[in-house]
């Protein structure tokens, strides 16, 4: 135990509050979603699509007491603590390894790939993808060895711009709203409405069990829960919200577009004096993916660094940085491989953000449960 | 040839940067781990930059998770 109390002691000089723990969680969840998830719902479902939205946000806000209880069940120490304590310390050791590699660490090989692939498809058409992701990925070692208190407050200094953006973009967008997009309701039957939904539900609304990783690093502990709920609720209202905007504007011939949202933003103008403002949109995008993708990589690297108890995690940044960037190139050869992998990731978080810790759930009751706080 | 050189030079600065810090602190276990990682990358990058067809990773998830996601994908179609 002596090991496991330095280590509390060593995690306990990180503290963010549960407002910045809430701002973290909604930047994260709006991240890389923004970009991918319209065109990615609007394939399957078509005018359907917002249906799809609302019921993703309600499974997504359904499955958060499961990470919830969790995170609470480790928040005086961590998670790789606790999966040694419920698996025993090798079979422990093992899974939590497995857990990160394929978990945060592909979904941030994915995100990072996202970025690069819209900067080069839609703004800087002749920069090699390569110096964009390096560009991205030094601001994202900088953040991560500097720690999660700096990254936290710079959320929370960009949360209003974020916010205030976002909201004139939905107000200007709705002018151009025609609700005949979304007629007829339903003609292709359930199935594609639900297959949609489980897309959405599987990204991002299953990867809160990653932030829940970040619990014991919040300085009231016994708000997290809440904390983390209230992320929950305003990125994944923003996500619909803006899901359902590009539909009720563009209609379904969305799907023509890689990047609905963005096709969105280049639409909007006030008069003949506001407009081509995509670009500001475009950095709002980059703020969330960067804050999506440092969470992402601090979380794996202080993860591996707790399962290897490492004394320092930093050493950890640039090496892994440097494999980012060839595998995020190797993950896609081209855009007909993404639309093959998307139902496999939809499988894989499944079993990773609800099979995986429903599974720790069960081993936790069996094992005494909740009732005596270690 | 630049693309090579470019990664060795950035792999140069990582180590300026990180091992006399590890080293100081005899921090042994990381320092292993930093090399180990950082071979693995420089050799990813020199691959991918000769253009060297390698082995995705997703292939592998694919591999595994391609039964349930067709399993899935009837049932929904």
């Amino acid at each position: 135990m002596t090991k496991n109390n330095e280590k509390v002691i060593m995690l306990g000089k990180i503290k963010i509050s549960s407002r910045q723990f809430s701002i973290l969680i909604a930047i994260y969840m709006i991240g890389s979603a923004i970009l991918n998830i319209p065109a990615m719902l609007q394939i399957v479902a078509k005018q359907d699509t917002w249906i799809s939205t609302i019921v993703a946000l309600v499974v997504g806000l359904c499955v958060l007491p499961l990470y919830i209880y969790l995170g609470n069940r480790f928040a005086h120490a961590n998670f790789t603590w606790y999966i040694e304590k419920l698996l025993g310390k090798w079979l422990g050791k093992i899974v939590a390894l497995l857990f990160l590699v394929t978990f945060p660490a592909i979904v941030a090989i994915l995100t990072l790939r996202n970025i690069g692939d819209f900067m080069t498809t839609q703004i800087l058409e002749d920069t090699p993808i390569q110096a964009i992701l390096i560009i991205i990925l030094s601001v994202v070692i900088m953040g991560a060895r500097l720690g999660l208190e700096p990254l936290a407050r710079a959320a929370e200094l960009f949360f209003p711009f974020i916010m205030v953006l976002l909201i004139v973009f939905i107000v200007l967008a709705f002018p151009h709203i025609n609700f005949n997009n979304v007629q007829p309701v339903l003609e292709n039957g359930l199935k594609p409405v639900l297959k949609a939904s489980l897309i959405f539900i599987a990204y991002p609304f299953l990867e809160p069990i990653i932030l829940s990783m970040l619990f014991p690093s919040v300085q009231h502990t016994e708000k997290n829960g809440k904390a983390l709920f209230t992320g929950v609720l305003i990125g994944g209202f923003i996500m619909v919200v803006i899901t359902i905007l590009t539909i009720l504007v563009l209609g379904t011939q969305t799907v023509s577009f890689a990047y609905p949202s963005y096709a969105l933003a280049k639409l909007i103008r006030l008069g003949d004096f506001l407009v081509r403002i995509e670009i500001i949109m475009a950095v709002i995008w980059f703020i969330t993916i960067f804050v999506r993708l440092a969470l992402l990589f601090y979380i794996s690297i202080v993860g591996i660094a707790q399962v290897l108890n490492l004394k320092d995690y930093r050493s950890l940044t640039f090496p892994i940085a440097l494999l980012l960037v060839p595998l995020s190139l190797l993950a896609f050869p081209n855009a007909a491989y993404f639309q093959e992998f998307t139902p496999i990731w939809t499988i894989h978080a499944l079993v990773m953000g609800f099979i995986f810790p429903l599974l720790l759930w069960l081993i936790d009751i069996l094992k005494g449960g909740g009732k005596k706080t270690p | 040839m630049l693309t090579i050189a470019g990664i060795l030079i950035a792999v140069a600065i990582i180590i300026a940067i990180d091992v006399p810090v590890l080293l100081r602190k005899k921090l042994h276990k990381e320092l292993w781990l930093f090399s180990f990682l950082l071979c693995l990358g420089t050799v990813l990058g020199i691959v991918q930059a000769l253009h060297i067809q390698i082995a995705n990773p997703m292939d592998w998830l694919i591999m595994v998770y391609k039964p349930v996601a067709d399993l899935v994908e009837t049932w929904l179609k």
